[in-house]
């Protein structure tokens, strides 16, 4: 699966050192709760669009607001998407 | 001496080297605090300690401007700045949602005003400290004569949308208002009182009208619905208020903050305090938001 990252899949940010696996890849994350953000969005993701993989994910913004672009095959998923402290999706909404 | 604007330790030695030492140890152990305080503060890309040292040391300096002008910079920055801070923007136009999930939150952060305000009084010897937060106690949460306190007018917002009393009182705060009264009552506690007076009543910046002057991207709620029947006569009487009382309230802390920061030289522990605050009730007010969800239909 293709992130849109260099740094941290969630938030780009190269502080941190947390390594693990998502989507069979093991990826870099600056903290746990960050990871605990991305694999809610994932879970999500392919809860609602019934994916059992994702080829994609592109993410755009910050704390403030996010939106993310997942794609698996030919399909596309726009949401917006926001967490809330501890990591738990507030907002899913797709555009 | 500086001190962590997360965790709030004193670094020793003191400097911005050692802070700067701390916060990349606490990055490197991936502490979610202190990554978020540098990524959202700092820079996104990891620094090498010497220019860490020298962003830090551009960020906490004054730059010859008052105490109180850095103070309302970061708040600013951080739920002012263009696009606003996300309950902000709610708040604008608010659905019944959004006052909801406002009032059943603050209705634990104003209990946790008190106490804070109570450390206040009872850890200062100022005079003047003391008189104004028995002033700001009145009007959060006692009440004088006729004008009921902004804690009252709060629970008349939640019953004029139809949630009782006795249900908002038997709500539970979320775990991001949890964290926010702990680490409040933290800072009140044993913090100097000079930065438990800025880490607390910066936050009555957020409804500050003066604000859009110096540079905040809007109101905290658009005033048009002050007027016309948009929200509940009660959601505009507890508005209404926080509009006019925070407005005094806030610039007389800031100045008190300012003169007993300088005179017992506790400036660093202000300016920690403050961002800790900061961060802090960013996360309540997505809180508030969290609450509203449960209420929209
Ligand atoms: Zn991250
Ligand atoms: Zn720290």
């Amino acid at each position: 699966m293709n992130v849109n990252f260099a740094g941290c899949a969630l938030c780009d940010s190269t502080w941190g050192n947390v390594w693990a696996e998502v989507e069979g890849e093991r990826r870099f994350f600056c903290c746990e709760l960050c990871l605990r953000q991305f694999r809610n969005l994932l879970a999500r993701v392919k809860l609602e669009t019934g994916w059992v993989h994702l080829d994609a994910v592109e993410i755009v913004g910050d704390r403030s607001g996010r939106t993310c672009t997942a794609s698996c095959g030919s399909g596309t998923l726009r949401v917006r998407v926001a967490f809330n402290a501890e990591g738990t999706l507030r907002q899913f909404e797709p555009f | 001496m500086t001190k962590c604007p997360v965790c709030l330790r004193e670094s020793e030695p003191s400097g911005f080297a050692s802070l700067a030492k701390h916060l990349e140890a606490q990055a490197d152990g991936s502490d979610s605090d202190h990554v978020r305080w540098l990524n959202q503060n700092v820079s996104r890309t990891k620094l090498g300690a010497p220019e860490l040292t020298e962003r830090l040391e551009r960020f906490f300096d004054l730059k010859g401007a008052p105490l109180s002008e850095w103070i309302k910079r970061r708040f600013i920055a951080r739920f002012y700045a263009e696009p606003a801070h996300p309950f902000v923007r709610a708040l604008q136009h608010p659905s019944r949602a959004t006052l909801l999930g406002y009032v059943v939150e603050h209705q634990h952060f104003l209990r946790q005003w008190v106490r804070s305000c109570a450390y206040i009084m009872a850890r200062t010897d100022r005079p003047d400290v003391v008189l104004y937060e028995l002033d700001n106690l009145n009007t959060e949460y006692g009440g004088t004569g006729a004008t009921p306190a902004h804690y009252e007018l709060l629970l008349r917002m939640g019953e004029s949308l139809g949630v009782s009393r006795e249900e908002i009182l038997a709500t539970a705060p979320l775990p991001a208002t949890r964290a926010g009264i702990d680490g409040w009552n933290r800072i009140a506690s044993t913090e100097p009182w000079p930065a438990a007076l800025g880490a607390m009543h910066c936050l009555e910046l957020i409804a500050h009208r003066d604000l859009v002057r110096e540079g905040a991207s809007s109101h905290y709620f658009d005033p048009g619905i002050l007027q016309g029947t948009e929200i509940s006569d009660a959601a505009k009487a507890f508005l209404r208020e926080g509009y006019e009382a925070d407005m005094g309230h806030a610039g007389q802390a800031l100045a008190l903050v300012e003169r007993y920061a300088a005179e017992l030289g506790v400036v660093p522990d202000v300016q920690a305090a403050v961002l800790r605050s900061i961060d802090l009730f960013d996360d309540y007010l997505i809180a508030r938001l969290e609450r509203g969800a449960t209420f929209e239909r």
